[in-house]
């Protein structure tokens, strides 16, 4: 971000415009110097206009165009075949060509719109190649090949100034000058808008732009019609400027110049596009004074700085200005002072006295909502009734299908069936911005933020989305007294106020989690979702963030899904469970606690399996895997807190847990994908804890991962095939797999995503066994099955203890406990308890306390 | 007798088919590159116009044939160690990254090319033995292009069988979609990544020699192609060996029958094709749903 707009004399000095106009003033003097003409001084104005309206789209909103050079060929073409058989003069064809490619633009703009990242950048690479083959073939108008003569720079009377003998070179170059200056002027305007704030969240995170209420393509497309049309006065400019016009402009190596040139300069600076101009007009002239082929070296310079500093010139000129000490160091960029006196409006979500009280009206109603997966029914005819001002939780078993439930109601994706009433009004089929405007926020289960942005940025970009200004292109975002007030009063209510500065990725993950949740409340909802705030947070901030959640309640309407199963039972107002797409259970917390079916959804449907009686497996005396003070990291979020268990050759060892307190991330560390930060993992009393995920598998650990990751573009019997490994006699082939599940043999040639969840389950399994390893880590293979297929996949690991060790992740407690030999049991990235799985089983009270069932 | 614009009309339709063959080479390679790796290689044209201009060099010294092998096998060698050296650091940071990488490689090498050939193009013989046409009655036909067909399809089933029935193929086509899960079942991906680069490449290089002597060689001869290319992906259908296909016959179909009815629009016909496609099919033609890039 840049520096905020200047203020008075003082300002003018340190305004970045100061040393450009300077710079641009004595430039045709200088450049003569050095035997180059004042053309070329021209040519470096025509390419800094050309670079900084292209950083509108590159470096502030994200998107990667190499399809530039066709809006300024084509609005060189325009202009200058208007002059030479329509008007003549300077003035209309100049307004011409900014037209033509503008338009032309536009309707590109339009149709690519909807595409993101490589594609879209593909889709501006073809079309400028099918503007290129139609300049090139299209002799009669463009001259073809050979490039279309005659333009002319007549003199022009200008009321006030007079007569402008543009035929001069030098004249030319002032009346360029002038033109840049107002374009790169209105491009400074612009960027520092709320308007130009928006592209930067956008490109930060354009999901979380979506959901604080900005129509994102509406943004994009605005941004890419704003590059096209500098891009367009660059073309038409330059045209004048040679007299000329040839269509390699149109080509897209000339597109990848300007982006070449963009990058090298510097796409995260103002100024780097106007440097990287300077650098490629001077550096071309210069080198093609030796060789045609300067090209070769400046690519081999732009994928240098794309190797070693994709921040280009101006990044690495900061880079060593901070290395010399000459920098702003580990300063901020500053943000908008504090309004003196307080004019925000009180009541905010966090303001004021208390709240509304509770009313009886449903806020939110789903009726028969339904989404699937493939075969798989993640949410299959919910229906929901959520009070007014109460905090209603969504619990149940992970896979239960509750984030889809949000994700649904949010319309982050289509729904499959069923509707959606917000306050009594269907919204079913209104797209999330709109939805969030209408006072519908949410949070993500991922922290999601603008990552590099500073905290108070994030939340001033919130509020800002419900101001009358949120697509001005012409106030100053900063200036907006409102905003800030508002912006600086939420943040003193989270307690952020000091961090304001900071950028938002260097914030602790509790403070991510409590700004993200103030993102979601800028926008003034009256009903927030929030999904999991909870996961992953020390418990000091457990209580800090819960504290803030009871305070909502009351004043809006919260809807929380938390695996915390305490505090949700403490904080809620009213409890819904969900289990396997479909809702059980519904009521307060003291009749969700009583509801046996609940029991039976986090116990499992396998009562009638009586437990395998106490036949300890002939077990080795050295540990087979052993752990020891694992810590683990996803970013910031501190998931595992040394973890330390063993598992003995010939066992079945289970670990248990609540949801959410790193389990799955515990086998994922041991697989090494995601390394721990310290502690030992060792297999055979071999150090693996800094080894590769496929070194630890051939040593012989297969994971059967939760969730399956079934391939689901090779039949069943390519997946398994994919797992063999060889090994003498007695290893597994996919016969014995069959033997072991023979449904899946009829099954053989059916690709992977035709399968069920049981299938694949069972394919998983078998896919594990193909390794013929020696340890096979389970995360929860029973997730989502019915209740007869749990018996099939029961069976085949009963039958598998005699053959391989087994760690078994799993929620529910009375399958896992009837399964293994020993448990240990995980509480918040921490064994909490280890011993005998008879023990656990026999002891209801120790595991009401361990496991809340 | 067969009308005589019938038989013109035949011949478009088979250059047609011979064109499409070279566009499916190329796409193919872009498509299994993309899909392992996840980026767009945007030197693939550049690759191409090399393996042309390698042959140039290789058939004076070896002849034809042999440099039809030979000098695909250099061009991939090359690719790989640029995969190896420079690309994988690129792998964890932004995915544009690569892309504006592959890019600059292709500024690069197109100007090397013309460094050492010189910007003309140079003219490149077919081989004696397949000059002239063959006869099928009233229908001649150049016996070269016939020769470049079969080449085509010989690449093009060659790598659909090495993709369906060999391990290695599935470890890529399994690899394509969940890259963690096949390491986590032992297979270490690194070696398949800098392999498929290679091949994909490979293909492109083949591409570019067979192509060779139907207009000679010259320097920018790969950033057209690369290019169609791209749209062959786009209106295929990202991942989707048979959209790829399909796409690449319609694409080349389009050109040449645009050249026989109205040669001003040859190439940018396909754009125009491409336009439609993606307004009414988003994903392409045969496109699946991939997760990782939903």
């Amino acid at each position: 971000m840049s520096a905020a707009p200047s203020r008075g004399l003082a300002a003018v000095g340190r305004h970045p415009f100061t040393p450009l106009i300077l710079l641009l003033l004595l430039l045709p003097h200088l450049i003569t110097q050095v035997r180059a003409t004042v053309t070329l001084a021209t040519e470096i104005l025509i390419f800094i206009l050309l670079g900084l309206g292209f950083n509108v789209l590159l470096g502030y909103t994200g998107l990667v165009s190499f399809g530039h050079g066709a809006y300024f060929g084509l609005a060189a073409y325009a202009g200058s075949l208007v002059q030479i058989h329509l008007t003549g003069g300077v003035g209309l064809p100049i307004l011409a060509g900014l037209l033509f490619g503008t338009g032309t633009g536009a309707v590109i703009g339009f149709l690519i719109m909807r595409k993101r990242g490589v594609y879209f950048a593909l889709l501006t690479l073809a079309f400028t190649q099918m503007f290129f083959f139609i300049v090139y073939r299209w002799t009669a108008v463009t001259g073809g090949e050979s490039g279309l003569g005659g333009v002319q720079r007549p003199a022009v009377r200008i009321p006030g100034v007079g007569l402008l003998n543009l035929g001069n070179a030098v004249v030319y170059y002032h009346f360029v000058l002038v033109v840049v200056l107002v374009g790169a002027y209105l491009i400074w305007r612009i960027v520092h808008s709320p308007f130009g704030r928006v592209l930067e969240a956008i490109r930060e995170n354009e999901q979380r732009a979506i959901f604080v209420g900005y129509n994102t393509k509406a943004y994009k497309f605005t941004a890419f019609v704003i590059s096209c049309a500098a891009t367009s006065l660059a073309g038409i400019l330059y045209a004048l400027l040679i007299r000329f016009v040839y269509p390699e402009t149109v080509h897209v190596n000339f597109s990848g110049e300007i982006l070449a040139m963009t990058v090298v300069g510097g796409m995260r600076h103002f100024l780097g596009p106007a440097v990287g101009a300077g650098f490629f007009i001077f550096f071309r002239d210069f080198l093609s004074a030796y060789t045609e082929n300067w090209l070769v070296v400046f690519g081999a310079l732009f994928m240098l700085f794309i190797l070693l500093s994709p921040e280009g010139i101006c990044g690495l000129a900061e880079r060593i200005a901070e290395w010399l000490g000459l920098g702003r160091g580990a300063n901020y960029p500053a943000v908008p002072p504090r309004p003196a006196a307080n004019p925000a409006p009180a009541g905010g979500p966090l303001g004021g006295a208390g709240g509304q009280a509770a009313r009886q009206e449903p806020a939110l109603v789903c009726r028969g909502l339904r989404k699937g997966f493939g075969a798989l029914r993640a949410v299959d005819g919910v229906d929901l009734a959520v009070r007014g001002g109460a905090l209603h939780s969504i619990i149940g078993p992970n896979g239960a299908g509750k984030t889809t439930l949000f994700n649904c109601v949010t319309a982050l994706f289509p729904t499959d069936g069923g509707q959606v009433t917000f306050e009594g009004a269907d919204v079913t089929r209104l797209p999330p911005h709109a939805l969030v405007r209408r006072g519908l926020a949410r949070s993500f289960q991922i922290i999601s933020l603008f990552h590099s942005l500073p905290v108070f940025e994030n939340v001033r970009i919130a509020v800002q989305a419900r101001s009358r200004h949120r697509f001005s292109l012409v106030v100053w975002a900063d200036d907006l007294a409102d905003i800030n007030a508002e912006t600086w009063q939420l943040l003193d209510d989270l307690g952020l106020a000091e961090k304001a500065a900071m950028p938002a990725d260097s914030l602790s993950h509790g403070d991510q989690r409590l700004l993200e949740i103030g993102i979601a409340l800028a926008t003034r909802p009256r009903l927030l979702l929030l999904d999991e705030p909870l996961a992953g947070l020390s418990a000091a901030e457990r209580t800090r963030i819960a504290a803030l959640i009871r305070r909502l309640a009351g004043r809006i309407t919260v809807v929380l899904i938390e695996h915390d199963i305490d505090r949700v039972l403490a904080l809620s107002d009213r409890l819904s469970v969900l289990h396997q797409g479909r809702l059980i259970a519904e009521g307060t917390p003291e009749e969700i606690q009583r509801n046996p079916e609940v029991q039976a959804a986090y116990l499992g449907g396998l009562r009638a399996t009586p437990p395998v009686a106490g036949v300890p497996a002939a077990r080795g005396d050295t540990p087979l895997l052993s752990v020891e003070g694992m810590h683990t990291y996803y970013g910031k979020s501190h998931i595992l807190r040394g973890v330390s268990l063993e598992v003995f050759p010939g066992e079945v060892a289970a670990l248990l847990g609540r949801n959410g307190v790193g389990k799955t991330t515990t086998l994922m560390s041991i697989m090494g994908t995601v390394p721990p930060e310290s502690g030992r993992v060792r297999f055979r009393g071999e150090l693996i804890s800094r080894r590769p995920p496929e070194q630890i598998a051939r040593l012989g650990i297969a994971l059967v991962p939760q969730g399956r990751r079934i391939f689901p573009n090779l039949t069943v019997w390519e997946n398994l095939a994919l797992a063999a490994r060889a090994r003498g006699e007695g290893g597994w082939s996919a016969d014995r797999v069959f033997d072991l599940f023979p449904a899946l043999r009829t099954l053989r040639a059916s690709r992977g995503d035709q399968l069920s969840g049981g299938e694949r389950q069972m394919l998983a399994i078998g896919r594990a066994l193909m390794t013929n390893a020696d340890l096979l880590l389970l995360d929860e293979p029973f997730e989502g099955l019915a209740p007869a297929v749990i018996e099939v996949v029961v069976r085949a690991l009963e039958q598998l203890r005699k053959h391989a060790t087994l760690l078994l992740v799993e929620q529910n407690a009375q399958l896992a406990l009837n399964l293994a030999d020993r448990v240990y049991v995980l509480g918040n990235g921490v064994v909490e308890y280890s011993g005998p799985a008879s023990d656990l089983a026999q002891n209801l009270d120790l595991r009401v306390k361990l496991l809340g069932v | 007798m067969v009308p005589l614009s019938a038989l013109i009309l035949l011949e478009h339709l088979a250059n047609g088919i011979v064109v499409a063959a070279y566009y499916v080479m190329l796409a193919l390679g872009l498509s299994i590159i993309f899909g392992m790796i996840g980026v767009i290689n945007l030197a693939h044209g550049a690759f191409f116009a090399l393996g042309a201009y390698a042959a140039l060099v290789l058939k004076g010294a070896i002849g034809f044939a042999p440099a039809l092998v030979i000098s695909p096998i250099l061009v991939a060698v090359l690719g790989m160690a640029i995969e190896a050296l420079f690309l994988r650091p690129l792998y964890r940071g932004d995915p544009l990254l690569g892309l504006l990488f592959t890019f600059g490689l292709a500024m690069v090498m197109e100007q090397i090319i013309r460094i050492i050939w010189g910007a003309a193009g140079l003219p490149f013989d077919a081989p004696e033995a397949l000059r002239g046409a063959v006869r099928m009655g009233e229908f001649a036909y150049s016996r070269y292009r016939l020769f470049m067909l079969g080449g085509a399809v010989a690449s093009i089933l060659g790598l659909w069988l090495f993709l369906e029935k060999t391990r290695f193929g599935t470890i890529i086509r399994a690899g394509s979609r969940d890259g963690e899960m096949v390491r986590l079942l032992g297979i270490g991906l690194k070696p398949v990544f800098t392999a498929v680069f290679g091949i994909g490449i490979a293909l492109a290089a083949v591409a570019g020699v067979l192509t060779a002597p139907l207009a000679g060689v010259h320097p920018a001869m790969g950033t057209d192609v690369g290019t169609a290319a791209f749209v062959v992906v786009t209106i295929g259908g990202l991942g989707s060996f048979w959209g790829s296909v399909l796409a690449g016959l319609l694409v080349g179909e389009i050109v040449s029958l645009s050249i026989l009815l109205w040669p001003p629009a040859a190439q940018a016909s396909m754009y125009l094709l491409m336009a439609v496609v993606l307004l009414v099919r988003p994903r392409g033609l045969l496109g699946e749903r991939w997760e990782k890039f939903e």
